[in-house]
């Protein structure tokens, strides 16, 4: 579990980082925390010749609250985010998702432009920023642009980012004021992948309709799953059970799990419908604590 | 049931361990931190495919990577080796033996049977010169599970067999085919048990340096046999003994893996002899998944013959031994323990018990803290709770019908004599236990909430102080099993212990200075273990494993240090004018018996005695120094056992389980330290947890394997298991001085069984009947689905 050899080129700035990996071509790789790329170097999965360190981009780590959205450095860490009082206040369903990302060790080193660019459907990040309907910000040799969620998970693993391209910020509209949210995520010890994980945020109004609810499903297809038609079931309505199991059902049809060691595509269904159920009652008892209270 | 009684002192008290501030400070050595000067290190190429014919093997572009010292194949190998990688483990005398190579000539059985090995400047160069050799392979079709092996047309692993059974043995004890044909009900089941792995800490891992000169070898291993290994690497490399020293400093973890004799350690001896310059070979955690020993992996048929009121009148099973590609050097030692141990604690007249050996392209199956026992304990205590299930009785009521009773001890079973017991009372102990503990109330609440809690309860024995060297060479052990200890006291009144046994954690430093302190009189400070040193250091047969450490070399050292303290009382009495009859030693210091304030003299001044101002003070006829040594090869094995009760919660709609509370009431004769024995208890129970719901090798239907690392290879972090808590029994073995018996396997062993015991019990409305392990939640789930459709077409 060596890796091979690569030459290792700390940036000292977005532009030559960007340099580097212009001049590296397809064969090079960014380390952005390292809690993925570090296992397939050591174990020779990824001969990258080489790997372009954004560690040293202090420019890249802040966390900025533009009023209607929340801006968030690629080079962030999890950690940082997870704590923030910043984040918790525009964007509550992000730290509540990241408590679920490996260990604190891990989330002290990860970063969350890194999990984003990793693409890993099972992973947490992702499902937030489709649910929350996140934009991220590259920028390459043609300068920056800006990549609506739904548009930049391609497939397992894979993102629309090309190859030259640099993830430096994403940005998070604010949640409206009120938003209940919950993660229900089943995974086999505490830390591993989600088997499926369901991220949910709501907005009931004071009549106990749903005013707004998102909904997304990590682990239950090649990328992060927005159960739309759930949520068009459930907007307008005031949440009853044979609705939330209704709305469950809907989101589950919506995944497109595979088979692995740890379970099949028909127990991660299974699994869907039952967080998802889960997940919209959590939303519903916890907004009526909060009324109550 | 007293004779072994010792007097309260430091023999059983709760004192913390003389290893910790090191281990837990990190500055412990292991052997990854020796460093040579001049040291290469080594790393394997490793066979791509379950089953192969290696049609060449072209090392020269290899060589030729800057920093290379050396490559070696199969063919040199063999060469270079007196005898194929030995296995200790014959039972069977018939079996056919697979005398297989440290590295493989001309036919590969396994995903990571080592091809190649390669000798550079560090271990980055060595992986990078592994991309260089290249093997063509003749691939050939697997033989990836027990079906596949038994298969009438299933090709052969090893060409020269009829079929692919090594080996197959039937053990009777009474009339079985009797007690099934006249029994009022026969309930039978067939079990799968996954195959799983202790995965140390510290991976396994080897420093060779062979002098060139005086074809002397000096070896650092990570090995809980150093005196087993020494004397099969002299066997394999054709060294006598004497030109071998094996070093073993602290071993991060053994559980069994590390007793095991593997290639690496004789191919580090071998590139060293190569190159001239010492070797370093550390198994990364990559390879750990296919290079270290597999264990567990069985299929066993179950049949009981039992009358209606739940007396279990015969026994039948077989166990069919899932091997790997070639035999590890415990051979069929587990396998042949699952079922030799078959009917458990139970006073079960008529047994048949049948092992057979399969061999398939998976990888070695060896040594596993518990070895054959969990196994054993799932197949008789899954046929209890089926026979109870079946007669309509608690299932503690059918094992309290069929425990052995106290006065049946020593009790002949179907191989072995269990030498002492109550196991009725264990079993009462712990019934009461949970109660006081309100387990069944918190159940009933949970219940309506809609939480589905259950209590589950299994009882086991555990072979322990192995053992009595003759019956085990009879038995097929190609090595001895006693244990030799040393004991010294210094010029200046310290106490040093020499150990063949190795430290891996298991606080054997601080059991040993217990052992010797509260015989000789002297604080525990004043006691250091030396240990890890075959130059040096005593001979220790077997190894650091079956239980026997703390019972074979505390005996051993509990009889040297009573002689030594003999020769101390004689010297003090000379001094002191007194009758050795008469003193007492307490806390190092020597004085007469009810007279406090008396004369007195100290351990330092005995020393002094006895080593350097001799005149006036050492008596007549007795020589200087203050030495022991003792030899424990014992009449018996001892037999422990306990019973383990748990407490978990079911999740119905994920099969998801969580083990709320788990509860052990033990019994392992005179405890040394029960802090040491309840942390060994929870760490076997952390693994037995990990077999019951998490950990499997998952190999895919083309015979590679899919669970390599940690993420899919589910160890059981602190999170997942819960607050464990043990009450102890003590009933000696007498036929061990200090009445000891081994434990340190006995937490993995009864663990599944408790656990399927209580999942079922959770679901009361469903018949489950959980015969295959792990219990992940999609199995759980299905199983559920299943339980539940039967149900509503019934």
């Amino acid at each position: 579990m060596k890796p091979a050899p690569l030459d290792h080129v700390r940036a000292t700035g977005l532009d030559h980082a960007i340099e580097t990996l212009v001049a590296a071509g397809e064969d090079a790789k960014i380390l952005a925390g390292g809690q993925s790329l570090v296992p397939l170097l050591a174990m020779r999965l990824a001969q990258p010749t080489t790997l372009v360190d954004l560690g040293g981009l202090r420019e890249l780590d802040y966390i900025r609250d533009d009023g209607d959205t929340l801006e968030i450095g690629a080079m962030t860490r999890s950690r940082t985010v997870e704590t923030s009082p910043v984040v918790a206040g525009a964007v509550p369903l992000l730290p509540a998702a990241l408590r679920y990302v490996g260990h604190v060790t891990i989330r002290n080193r990860g970063t969350i432009g890194g999990s984003a660019a990793h693409a890993d459907p099972a992973a947490e990040v992702p499902s937030v920023l489709r649910a929350l309907d996140a934009e991220l910000i590259a920028s390459g040799p043609r300068g920056p642009r800006t990549i609506a969620a739904r548009d930049f998970f391609d497939s397992f693993l894979l993102t629309t980012l090309e190859p030259d391209e640099i993830l430096t910020a994403i940005r998070i509209p604010r949640q409206p004021s009120g938003s209940v949210v919950a993660v229900e995520e089943f995974a086999r010890r505490h830390g591993d992948f989600a088997l499926v994980a369901v991220l949910g945020a709501a907005h009931i109004d004071s009549s106990g309709r749903i005013a707004e609810v998102r909904i997304s499903i990590a682990g239950a297809a090649p990328t992060p799953v927005r159960a739309d038609a759930a949520e068009r079931l459930l907007v307008g309505r005031t949440p009853t059970p044979e609705l939330v199991r209704a709305a469950a059902a809907a989101a589950s049809d919506a995944t497109d799990p595979g088979s692995d060691i740890h379970a099949p595509a028909d127990y991660r269904r299974t699994l869907a419908t039952v967080l998802t159920r889960r997940c919209l009652t959590r939303l519903v008892a916890d907004t009526e604590r909060t009324e109550a209270a | 049931m007293t004779s072994q009684q010792l007097p309260p002192g430091l023999i059983g008290a709760r004192t913390r361990r003389k290893e910790d501030p090191r281990l837990l400070t990190g500055r412990a050595q292991f052997v990854d931190d020796v460093v040579l000067p001049g040291m290469l290190e080594a790393a394997v190429l490793r066979s791509p495919h379950p089953h192969a014919r290696i049609s060449s093997i072209d090392i020269s572009a290899a060589l030729t990577v800057p920093g290379v010292f050396a490559v070696l194949t199969g063919h040199e190998v063999r060469d270079a080796c007196a005898t194929p990688q030995p296995v200790v483990w014959r039972m069977i005398p018939d079996q056919r033996m697979t005398d297989q190579y440290a590295l493989a000539v001309d036919k590969v059985r396994y995903v990571g049977q080592p091809v190649a090995v390669v000798a550079a400047t560090d271990r980055y160069v060595a992986e990078d010169a592994l991309g260089h050799i290249e093997v063509e392979y003749e691939v050939l079709d697997p033989v990836v599970t027990l079906d596949d092996a038994l298969a009438a047309d299933a090709p052969l692993l090893y060409e020269d067999w009829p079929d692919n059974v090594s080996c197959r043995q039937t053990i009777p004890k009474g009339d079985a085919a009797t007690a099934f044909a006249e029994a009022d009900v026969v309930v039978t089941e067939t079990l799968t048990y996954g195959r799983q792995m202790g995965a140390p800490l510290e991976t396994r891992g080897a420093v060779m340096s062979w002098d060139p000169f005086t074809d002397h070898l000096e070896c650092w291993m990570s090995t809980q046999s150093p005196n087993l290994t020494r004397d099969l690497l002299g066997e394999v490399l054709g060294l006598p003994v004497d030109h071998i020293r094996v070093r073993t400093p602290h071993v991060g973890g053994g559980f069994g893996n590390k007793f095991d004799f593997y290639a690496e350690e004789v191919l580090a001896a071998l590139l060293s002899k190569r190159t001239g310059r010492p070797v370093k070979i550390i198994e990364d955690r990559l390879e750990s998944f296919v290079a270290n020993a597999h264990s567990r992996e069985q299929r066993i048929e179950v049949s009981v013959a039992a009358k209606a009121d739940g007396t279990i009148t015969g026994m039948r099973g077989t166990v069919w031994a899932v091997l790997g590609g070639q035999l590890a050097t415990v051979g069929i030692g587990p396998c042949w323990l699952s079922m030799a141990l078959m009917a458990g604690p139970y006073d079960i007249p008529n047994v048949e018990a049948t092992v057979v050996g399969v061999v398939t392209n998976r990888s070695p199956y060896g040594s596993y803290r518990g070895w054959g026992q969990p196994k054993a304990n799932f197949a008789h205590e899954r046929i209890i709770e089926k026979l109870a299930h079946e007669l309509g009785l608690p299932a503690n009521d059918v094992r309290r019908r069929n425990l052995i009773p106290a006065d049946k001890f020593p009790y002949p079973s179907q191989v072995f004599y269990y030498d002492s017991g109550n196991y009725a009372d264990c079993l009462d102990m712990a019934e009461n236990a949970v109660a006081e503990r309100g387990w069944r109330k918190r159940c009933d609440a949970a219940s309506n909430e809609g939480r589905a809690l259950g209590v589950g309860y299994s009882f086991h024995i555990e072979i322990s102080a192995l053992g009595p060297s003759k019956i085990m060479n009879q038995a097929g052990l190609q090595h001895s099993s006693f244990d030799e200890e040393v004991v010294r006291i210094d010029s200046a009144g310290g106490v040093t212990v020499r150990t063949g046994l190795s430290a891996m954690g298991q606080g054997i430093e601080t059991a040993l200075a217990q052992v010797a302190a509260h015989t000789l009189g002297v604080p525990l400070d004043s006691v250091t273990v030396l240990h890890g040193d075959t130059q040096t250091n005593p001979f220790t047969g077997y190894g650091t494993g079956a239980s026997r450490g703390a019972a074979l070399g505390g005996g051993a050292l509990l009889r040297a240090s009573t002689r030594l303290r003999d020769k101390v009382l004689r010297i003090a009495g000379h001094v002191l004018e007194a009758s050795p009859d008469d003193l007492e030693i307490a806390d190092g210091v020597i004085s007469v018996k009810g007279a406090p304030g008396g004369p007195s003299i100290t351990m330092r001044d005995i020393g002094d005695a006895a080593y350097r101002r001799l005149d006036g003070k050492l008596p007549d006829g007795e020589d200087p120094t203050l030495e022991e040594r003792d030899v424990l090869d014992p009449d018996n094995v001892a037999f422990s056992y306990g019973t383990t009760a748990v407490l978990v919660e079911v999740d119905r709609e994920t099969g998801r389980v969580d083990v709320l509370d788990y509860l052990l009431v033990h019994d392992c004769g005179t405890v040394i330290n029960p802090m040491i024995v309840d942390g060994q208890l929870h760490g076997g129970a952390t693994q037995g947890i990990g077999g019951a719901l998490y950990e499997e090798i998952v190999y895919s239907p083309e015979g590679q394997p899919l669970t390599t690392t940690f993420m899919d290879y589910l160890i059981p972090t602190a999170t997942e298991i819960p607050r464990f808590e043990t009450l102890h029994m003590t009933t000696t073995a007498d036929h061990i001085p200090g009445g000891f018996k081994g434990m340190g396997e006995a937490g993995t062993i009864g663990a599944a069984s408790a656990i399927t015991a209580a999942i079922e019990d959770a679901l009361p409305d469903l018949t489950l009947h959980l015969a295959r392990l792990p219990v992940s939640p999609p199995r759980l789930l299905d199983a559920i689905d299943v339980a539940t459709a039967s149900k509503e077409n019934s």
